[in-house]
């Protein structure tokens, strides 16, 4: 026996099987690309909010604001501590008109109101841009507290609390979308074991005349299974073109409307490794469903 | 080649063989004849370990076929080809498919399976209906694809369950001269019949079985006298419904 030749005849059969049956087979393709498309969407948004918190977590500066009247020697010695630290990278004064200027910048239509107001009402700061991965260090929580006890500290600014609820929102979007997949998946892998059933009853004949000449088990088995891992292939490529679609169509709609909201949020498609990742569990539940609709009694 | 030793079967407390012996030689060509529900496809069946005995022993070619075990029988079956009554081929299929999908699991490459078809079609003579569908086919000539499909592994033994129990006499006689080519050949022939003539025609050696066992002999001697299936001068007997013209 060849078995190079086996496996051509293998694949030749199962695909013969899925296209006599192609009605049921179309309908498992459209279950699990749907069950798999919905995965995706969970995966999608957990990736692109994951990176929008990576992104604001790395980004955000720590601002000191400064008492009226906190001095020279005050300000040289917070921004000697800070850097002492090893958790800043660098400090960076902010003077009351500066902060006035920013404030102008972003909101243009107030920028007359603060004009007329008889004395600057900005304080002065001290930014802190932190050090790579200091955001995330648990030795900033202390470093903020003592910041805030400095005499001349009117009040630190750092909200890594809502960055910290926000990780958690994506954590719950991504175990929502396994858990959702988990039973999606399950359910796909049941319609693909009644399709491939329903194949294995139209073979009925072909199987026991292959059992009476004496194919082996595999080969009689083989082209039944495989067809459940087409099945499920199908299913995975097909939610990977939707979701393609599915991207394009948002990126296309943020493009229209300029909402630089949603500009933040849809930054990337998923990963190489989460699309094989897809993929793969596509095939996983169609080798289930292929397995349990092949076994010894059914066939 | 073929070696039954004391085999019993029962069917729900029926019992078909009783305490069954007999040999077949490599290279024989041997009938196996009786009446309705003697047992001969179960005889058969035992053979290609489609059922298995209540007593008994049973070699081919050397093999236990009682205590072989299930991994094993496809490789047993592969050394035999089979050919049914009612001739199991699939409608979906052409004369080519049906005679070469077995080889096509066996991976076999499709130049080989053509090469290997078309001669057992061409003993055949079907070689020039290879895209023929069964149902564009008379009876004898699904048979005679039926046949092919047997002949295709290049088995070691044939073993033909009523091959002419749906042919006129003119097909049946067909039938029986490719058994004989195909036994030249060397390959062991046991063909199951109830049709005395054609058994009587060919001559060869006949097994009969009778209440379980079995009388050995060529037929016109091995049929009992009082054997109420059979019928001088008839070429099969009252229980089966003669359908030649």
């Amino acid at each position: 026996m060849r078995s190079g030749a086996a496996v051509a005849s293998l694949l030749d059969e199962a695909l013969a099987g899925l296209w006599r049956a192609r009605r049921m087979t179309a309908v498992s393709v459209l279950q699990i690309g749907f069950s798999l498309f919905l995965v995706g969407l969970f995966l999608l948004a957990a990736e692109n909010l994951g990176g929008v918190v990576d992104a604001l977590r790395e980004e955000t500066a720590v601002t000191v604001f400064l008492r009226p009247g906190a001095d020279e020697a005050a300000q040289a010695d917070l921004e000697r501590r800070a850097l002492d630290s090893k958790l800043v990278a660098a400090v960076r004064r902010v003077s009351p008109e500066e902060a006035r200027r920013r404030f102008a910048r972003s909101f243009a239509s107030l920028a007359g109101a603060t004009g007329t107001l008889s004395s600057n009402p900005f304080p002065s700061s001290v930014e802190l841009d932190l050090l790579p991965g200091a955001a995330s260090s648990a030795a900033l929580r202390p470093f903020l507290a003592n910041l805030a006890a400095f005499p001349a500290v009117e009040e630190v600014q750092f909200d890594v609390d809502w960055v910290r609820r926000l990780r958690g929102v994506v954590r719950l979007v991504a175990a929502t979308g396994a858990a959702t997949g988990f039973c999606l998946a399950l359910g796909a892998a049941f319609t693909i074991a009644n399709v491939v059933r329903l194949t294995i009853l139209l073979h009925r004949d072909e199987i026991d005349i292959l059992r009476l000449v004496g194919a082996p088990e595999i080969l009689i088995r083989g082209p039944f299974l495989l067809g459940g891992v087409l099945q499920g292939l199908l299913g995975g490529l097909l939610a990977l073109g939707l979701l393609g679609l599915a991207f394009r169509g948002v990126l296309m709609f943020i493009t229209a409307t300029e909402n630089v909201l949603l500009g933040v949020f849809v930054v990337r498609f998923l990963s190489p490794a989460t699309c094989g990742l897809l993929v793969l569990g596509g095939v996983l539940a169609g080798l289930v469903g292929g397995t349990i609709a092949s076994r010894r009694h059914h066939v | 080649m073929i070696e039954f030793y004391g085999v019993s079967k029962e069917y729900h407390g029926r019992r078909v063989l009783k305490n069954l012996s007999f040999q077949v030689a490599q290279g024989e060509f041997v009938f196996l004849t009786g009446p309705s529900g003697a047992g001969k496809t179960t005889v058969l069946k035992l053979l290609y370990r489609a059922e298995t005995p209540g007593a008994g022993q049973i070699l081919v070619n050397g093999r236990n076929v009682v205590s072989m075990p299930p991994s094993r029988i496809p490789e047993l079956r592969r050394t035999m080809g089979i050919v049914f009554q009612d001739y199991k081929l699939l409608p979906t299929r052409t004369v080519f498919e049906n005679v070469s999908f077995v080889l096509k699991f066996l991976g076999v490459p499709l130049a080989e399976r053509r090469r290997r078809a078309y001669q057992v079609l061409r003993l055949v003579e079907l070689h020039h209906r290879v895209n023929a569908f069964p149902e564009e086919l008379s009876g004898g000539e699904q048979q005679r694809v039926a046949l092919a499909r047997a002949l295709v592994n290049e088995p070691e033994l044939l073993v033909a369950d009523e091959p002419t129990g749906n042919l006129d006499h003119r097909l049946a006689q067909e039938m029986m001269r490719l058994f004989s080519q195909i036994n030249v050949r060397g390959t062991t022939v046991l063909v199951a019949t109830h049709d005395v003539a054609l058994i009587r025609e060919t001559g060869r050696r006949c097994l009969t079985l009778d209440r379980g066992g079995v009388l050995e002999g060529l037929v016109e001697a091995a049929l009992p006298p009082q054997a109420a299936w059979r019928r001088e001068g008839s070429s099969a007997h009252p229980v089966v419904p003669e359908e030649r013209p």
